[in-house]
């Protein structure tokens, strides 16, 4: 198979990541639950995880990292502590459902778009510049959008809701692993990150990058701390750990971190965007073939969307699936981004990449859509 | 043979804790807080030799760590917590 949906989970991961995971099935027990050895081992494990992802996204403190069950867990979390019943929040036009469902769900909460036009960069800074007003509470920002790639300037974005004292919350689903996050330079509240995309690890991993709020718990119970208070405790990680940990998966976690870590998150994301920059040119070769590209290198990762003339996005995703090429089509919960780039009617279909695809692949896929349209199948 | 207990408010902030020392060259083992010490219930402390006290703390402040207490301790039992 040619797996090209690497934006909704990386399939191909390093080898090391499956070993450490299977490794702590059987020989690492609950962090915080008992003194003895496999406790203690697990224990090890989780911190080195957390330190790794300090790390690489700046922390100076690893217990501001929370692990989470993914990225939607994590924002919910950050946004349930900020966004009260009646307030108003700014987001970005090219936000996924896991931030705008949590929004929707907190009573009479307004939710101002900072609407820009796709790829436009300068564009979303003034979005947000004119949305940002004093009686906004929070900014939720994806860094780089899961449909077009686009990749947010969230370093100016953040800039500023520094000036204006408005907390920020990203989303850096699509980020972490092949765009620099840098936790201290932009002095978010919060970010959100999924550990099974561009980290590598197993599903069921996340981490919550937290700040100087205190965080709203969204589950209580055991967290191995002061277990004669009833209340759950005021200090990170155990605030929002309760629960036995998915310790298997931190153990994978870790190693994908390490992977990134060692073969540089600059180093992956260049590759990425080249990769899609290059399949994108060749699209753009094949008549009825509308392409959602950058001109601007700096503005897309490793994702691209694209429309095929006389035929529907699932139909193409369906019929390109049959024929072993893994990619994704509709909206992909994210039917903000697609109002915002005038898709929402038809949809795309998205290719995105990972450390692990290879030019030809791309190329396979090009051919075979210039075949099809050259079959005429698209029309019918 | 003595020892002191440094009682930390969470697992992390103890192994925080130990890997400060460590890199200072402190020998620090981590382990849970023995009951009769542990105030709030379950908790984690880390265990340095008696004469590493005065360094241990010196370098937990530059650190920006900030034990929640602190045991003299004896093999066997018997804890006597001192100010700090």
């Amino acid at each position: 198979m040619i797996y090209l949906d690497s934006a909704a989970t990386t399939l191909q991961k390093p080898p090391q990541v499956a070993r450490a995971t299977a490794w702590a099935i059987n020989h690492l027990a609950s962090p915080g639950r008992g003194g003895h050895a496999a406790a203690m081992a697990a224990a090890n494990t989780a911190f080195a995880c957390r330190q790794a992802a300090a790390e690489l996204f700046h922390l100076s403190d690893p217990e501001q990292v929370v692990f989470t069950f993914n990225a939607t867990h994590g924002l919910n979390i950050a946004m349930k502590t900020l966004v009260r019943p009646g307030s108003t929040v700014v987001v970005s036009g090219y936000e996924h459902n896991a931030v705008t469902r949590p929004l929707h769900a907190i009573p009479n909460v307004t939710v101002r778009v900072a609407a820009s036009p796709l790829f436009d960069r300068d564009g979303a800074v003034a979005a947000f510049r004119r949305a940002i007003t004093p009686e906004v509470s929070a900014v939720i920002c994806c860094h780089v959008s899961n449909v077009f790639g686009f990749i947010l300037p969230v370093e100016d974005i953040a800039r500023l809701c520094r000036e204006r004292q408005v907390p920020l919350i990203v989303d850096a689903s699509q980020s972490a692993g092949c765009v620099p996050v840098d936790m201290e330079a932009l002095g978010a509240a919060f970010i959100a990150m999924p550990g099974h995309k561009g980290l590598y690890g197993p599903q069921g991993t996340g981490l919550l990058l937290c700040g100087d709020t205190l965080p709203q718990p969204l589950l209580e119970g055991g967290t191995g701390s002061a277990s004669l208070v009833q209340s759950m405790p005021d200090f990170l990680p155990d605030r929002l750990e309760a629960g036995t940990h998915n310790v298997a998966g931190i153990a994978g976690l870790l190693a994908g971190l390490n992977f990134v870590r060692r073969r540089g998150v600059e180093h992956i994301g260049r590759r990425e965007g080249a990769l899609i920059r290059r399949f994108g040119q060749e699209l753009e070769t094949i008549p009825g073939i509308t392409v959602f590209r950058a001109r601007d290198p700096q503005a897309q990762a490793g994702v691209l969307s694209f429309q095929m003339e006389g035929m529907d996005c699932e139909e193409l995703g369906e019929r390109l699936g049959r024929q072993g090429i893994a990619v994704r089509a509709g909206l992909h919960c994210a039917p903000l981004a697609h109002q915002t780039a005038g898709t929402l009617e038809r949809g795309t279909v998205r290719v995105s990449v990972s450390a692990f695809n290879q030019p030809q692949e791309l190329r396979v896929l090009a051919n075979r859509l210039r075949q099809l349209r050259r079959s005429g199948c698209a029309n019918g | 043979m003595l020892y002191y207990l440094i009682i930390c408010r969470s697992l992390t902030y103890a192994q925080r804790t130990a890997a400060a020392l460590g890199r200072a060259g402190i020998s620090a083992y981590l382990f849970r807080t023995p009951r009769q010490i542990a105030g709030e219930g379950c908790s984690h402390c880390v265990k340095i030799r008696q004469r590493d006290l005065e360094d241990a703390l010196a370098v937990l402040r530059r650190a920006d760590l900030f034990p929640k207490r602190v045991f003299l301790a004896q093999d066997g039992g018997g804890y006597q917590e001192v100010g700090l």
